[in-house]
């Protein structure tokens, strides 16, 4: 019975990225970041702290390397490109660089896990599957963007001391010692907004599901939407800076458009596009 | 100086004897080196318990180090199983009978490094009770092992490797077995008789078993060369510069025959001299064993230096900066003192002198596997500091908890040694009546006269007299 | 008529062989080297040559473990991947060619291994009963040649033994 499936379906599973894939796409999440409107205010980091139960790990853990940041903002004082070590350009403000999971098509933690805890799904996300996860943490180490963060204690004992613990999201699990997590895309507001969708008998529109960071930035800076409508948001955006979701290179007709996706040359196809900071040099 | 790889004058009865009185009555020091393993183990298994309770994160363990020397000790312990499996089979094909004597412990040793090796995947997951999640068993959700994982392969390549090489242990020693058997008494008889499987020494036995063992040999090379491209390949496969390298496989599998090959000049020492088996661990074949070792060592030493220099020319911009970042990076005084050990070190094999000074070729033999071992530290850990982005680069020095675990994984693996030595004949006795019966037939007390190796040499029937040496000794 | 087990004792393998030219020569009619069962200390591949090829098919137990465990391998695989179709990983197909070759590689090798084994237990006839002419002196240094025949058979096989120098020769009823 397998055998006849392996057999039947021969052509249709030996497809892979580059031909499309096996899976037909119901949505693809992206995202689009302006880092000209990131003035760095961690807002998004805090908003992801508590939509996903991230456990706060104190200070001596974070320093030490063992925080669970899914939402980093990454501060830059010193980029060659505007003015080195020039002090003049430093106090003129850091850049900043939200990162959380790049939810790469073609991503490289994915066919590193054992056990298939880490798999894309047709909502174009790359899911994280904790009861399945076995911690031999070898998706982190074939991260590129290293945005994969590994439960080395069971946080949650010291992370929410009573009360603190009744203001945990209740939409999703708090995570043992030994299991890898990393940014969703907020998956529990995708689904909340494809069920209310279903029940009401309509399809999902733009706005519909916003992850936490794209909600609370201050200045709109981090856009979430479907890449399949073309009337969202984000794949306006994403068409307008000639970004291409399936492309190692992309080709720009106007040179001056600041789009871009981090490490695109690695081929992993990742799903955030930012947009370049303008400075004046 | 001895020069003959045995003496063939040797009665069989004499090889029986001595090999089964290695195994009697334990000495004090036997006593005192099982303690001190047990004391290792204990070491382990105490920070196993504690990690197990707190978590990964307590021996240091961090973002981006995910990984540390759990995995270079397993690497390291993998490669030390090479050892068995090419003084067993490769010189088994290439009928180099020298290997016979010292072949056994070589295989024994294969194994029990696999045994210890198995240990380190398993300590190193985070949630390590559900382990069996790698093993392709039938769930009735339909979940399966995600085969396009390195480690997957892993698991199946230590699973084959172990099977079959316990197997190949356990199969050359069916003869042995049943010279034990016909020794013993009490529960070792019980327990030989049973492993012996019945085998008593006739034709039909030993022309099915000559073919058996020339297959597993045959089976056992091509799958030692798979086993360690396929450890390679969990660094290979990935993305990450400093792991993707083309040339891991062959350089993983020359690092793996020599650190195997050095363990086995260290343990021939150990043996030769606890047990007394210098009629049997000969010097001669020590110093063929060490010219081996310097062969593999010079073909490690290159795949080493073509490694940097095909990073270099690459110009692959990060992969460069990794590599840079081992030669002058907060790992160096690691990486330098590995080239040492690696590159260096092995040249006191080539020298005669120091070869069959057992004292000295003890020290080199351990010098050799420590820069083994530091070449997969340094393979794993600085590639983990410098990687892809800038942002997640770290210093991070392994803590207490991994360091004792690491210790007492050699602690196990002496341990399971020291049970073999006593329980199992450590040098294969059919094998050296084999050899004995056929240098015997060889021998031309003649022409060893005329032709012998060094003309400063005592001669047989000769005690110096300054009779004119031949030419071309 | 009855039939015996003979085994004499020889201390080294010249004078067995002679002891068995002889038999192949036919120098006892009835006997035949084909009744010969040869019982050494060692290995020796030339001495088991006067018995005549017997062969052995532990070669064949090898490959057919090695054909079918690559196949079973592969198609274990390839039906488990098919059956687990939520895990498209990391751009690759559903059925990934490389990765598969390895493993179904190590499965061609265990399978090659273990088939090779039973083989060997089966075709060595392993894990029987020691025949009741077993003498611990053939796994120390002496080497055994062992005939089954009929009674008459006996005292001619045991002057040929002794024409070569047996050390000790022992019967036994054959059941």
């Amino acid at each position: 019975m397998s055998l006849k499936n392996v057999l039947e379906n021969w052509s249709d599973y030996r497809k892979g990225h580059e031909q499309g894939g096996h899976h037909d796409y119901e949505h693809m999440w992206v995202m689009a970041v302006d880092l000209d409107k990131c003035t760095g205010c961690n807002a998004c980091s805090v908003a992801c702290y508590a939509e996903n139960n991230l456990a706060v790990v104190g200070k001596e853990r974070m320093m030490k390397g063992q925080g669970m940041h899914w939402l980093r903002v990454e501060r830059y004082w010193d980029e060659p490109q505007i003015g080195g070590d020039d002090g003049q350009f430093q106090s003129a403000g850091g850049s900043f660089l939200p990162m959380m999971c790049q939810h790469c098509n073609a991503a490289t933690c994915e066919p590193v896990c054992p056990v298939a805890a880490t798999y894309h799904t047709p909502d174009g996300l790359n899911a994280q599957v904790y009861n399945r996860c076995i911690g031999s943490r070898y998706c982190s180490n074939n991260c590129p963007y290293r945005l994969r963060y590994f439960n080395f204690f069971s946080y949650y004992e010291e992370s929410w001391p009573e009360p603190l613990n009744q203001q945990l999201n209740p939409d999703l699990s708090v995570r043992d010692k030994g299991v890898m997590e990393k940014c969703t895309f907020c998956v529990q507001r995708i689904r909340t907004a494809k069920d209310t969708a279903r029940r009401e008998g309509r399809a999902v529109q733009d706005g519909d599901a916003v992850t936490a960071c794209a909600q609370t930035c201050p200045t709109q800076a981090i856009v979430f939407g479907d890449m399949l409508d073309k009337e969202s948001r984000v794949s306006k955006i994403w068409a307008k800076q000639q970004v291409e979701l399936g492309k190692t290179k992309q080709v720009k007709a106007n040179p001056e458009l600041r789009g871009y996706r981090i490490l695109e040359g690695l081929n992993t196809d990742p799903c955030i596009m930012y947009l370049d900071r303008v400075r004046e040099v | 100086m001895q020069t003959k790889d045995i003496n063939e004058n040797i009665a069989w009865a004499q090889i029986n004897a001595d090999v089964l009185r290695s195994m009697e009555s334990p000495r004090m020091g036997y006593w005192i080196a099982v303690a001190a393993c047990l004391a290792m183990v204990a070491c382990a298994v105490v920070a196993e318990i504690y990690q197990y309770q707190i978590g990964m994160g307590v021996g240091n363990l961090n973002w981006p180090h995910m990984w540390d020397i759990y995995i270079a000790t397993f690497v390291f312990w993998i490669g030390m199983s090479h050892s068995g499996t090419l003084l067993s089979a490769i010189l088994h094909i290439i009928h180099a009978d020298w290997r016979k004597p010292i072949y056994r412990f070589a295989e024994a040793m294969t194994t029990f490094s696999l045994m210890t090796a198995g240990l380190f995947p398993i300590i190193h997951l985070g949630r390590v009770w559900n382990m069996y999640w790698v093993l392709p068993y039938v769930s009735d959700r339909g979940i399966w092992p995600n085969y396009r994982s390195p480690l997957v392969w892993d698991a199946f390549a230590i699973t084959t490797y172990l099977t079959s090489s316990a197997l190949f242990l356990f199969i050359g020693m069916i003869p042995d077995l049943a010279i034990c058997r016909d020794n013993a008494r009490g529960w070792r008889q019980k327990l030989y008789t049973v492993l012996s499987m019945g085998w008593q020494g006739d034709d039909r036995q030993w022309r099915n078993f000559r073919k058996i063992y020339l297959l597993m040999a045959c089976f056992l090379i091509p799958l030692a060369v798979s086993v360690h491209s396929i450890v390679s390949a969990d660094f290979a496969m990935s993305i990450m510069p400093g792991w993707h390298i083309t040339s891991f496989p062959p350089y993983f599998v020359a690092g793996a025959l020599y650190s195997g090959c050095a363990a086995i000049i260290t343990l021939f020492i150990i043996l030769r001299y606890f047990f007394r088996f210098d009629e049997y661990m000969t010097i001669p074949i020590l110093e063929k064993t060490c010219k081996l070792t310097f062969a593999i060592a010079m073909v490690w030493s290159y795949l080493t230096l073509i490694e940097f220099a095909s990073v270099w020319y690459g110009h692959d911009l990060v992969a460069k900066e990794s590599l840079m970042e081992r030669f002058v990076g907060p790992y160096s005084p690691f990486f330098w003192l590995m080239l040492f050990c690696g590159i260096i070190c092995p040249f006191a094999l080539a020298i005669e002198k120091m070869r069959r000074h057992l004292p000295t070729m003890f020290v080199v033999s351990l010098l050799l596997n420590l820069g083994m071992w530091l070449e997969r530290w340094m393979i794993v850990t600085p590639t983990l500091a410098t990687s892809h982005y800038p942002f997640a680069w770290d210093v991070m020095w392994p803590g207490m908890v991994q360091w004792a675990i690491v210790f007492g994984s050699f602690g196990w693996f002496g341990l399971l040694f020291l049970i073999f030595v006593k329980v199992f004949p450590s040098v294969s006795m059919y094998e050296v009546k084999e050899m004995v019966f056929h240098r015997r037939h060889a021998h031309r007390p003649d022409l060893a006269a005329k032709f012998h190796r060094r003309s400063s040499d005592q001669q047989p029937g000769d005690t110096a007299s300054g009779q004119p040496r031949p030419e071309g000794a | 008529m009855r039939r015996y087990y003979v085994m004499g004792l020889f201390s080294n393998f010249d004078e067995a062989f002679a002891a068995i030219s002889d038999i192949r020569d036919h120098k006892i009619p009835g006997v035949t080297v084909d009744d010969v069962t040869l019982k050494s200390p060692i290995e020796h591949p030339e001495i088991e040559e006067i018995l005549g090829d017997r062969g052995s098919p532990v070669p064949k137990f090898a490959l057919f473990g090695a054909i079918f465990g690559a196949i079973f391998g592969f198609f274990f695989l390839a039906a488990g991947q098919a059956a687990f179709l939520v895990q498209p990983s990391g751009g690759k197909p559903v059925i990934p060619l490389p990765s598969n070759i390895v493993l179904s590689y190590e499965m061609l090798i265990l399978f090659g291994v273990l088939s090779t084994l039973v083989g060997f237990f089966i075709s060595a006839r392993l894990m029987t009963k020691r025949h009741p002419l077993y003498s611990e002196k053939v796994s120390l240094d002496q080497i055994g040649i062992m005939l089954e025949l009929d009674e008459k058979n006996v005292n001619p096989i045991k002057d040929l033994f002794k024409e070569h120098k047996v050390l000790e020769i022992r019967e036994e009823v054959a059941r």
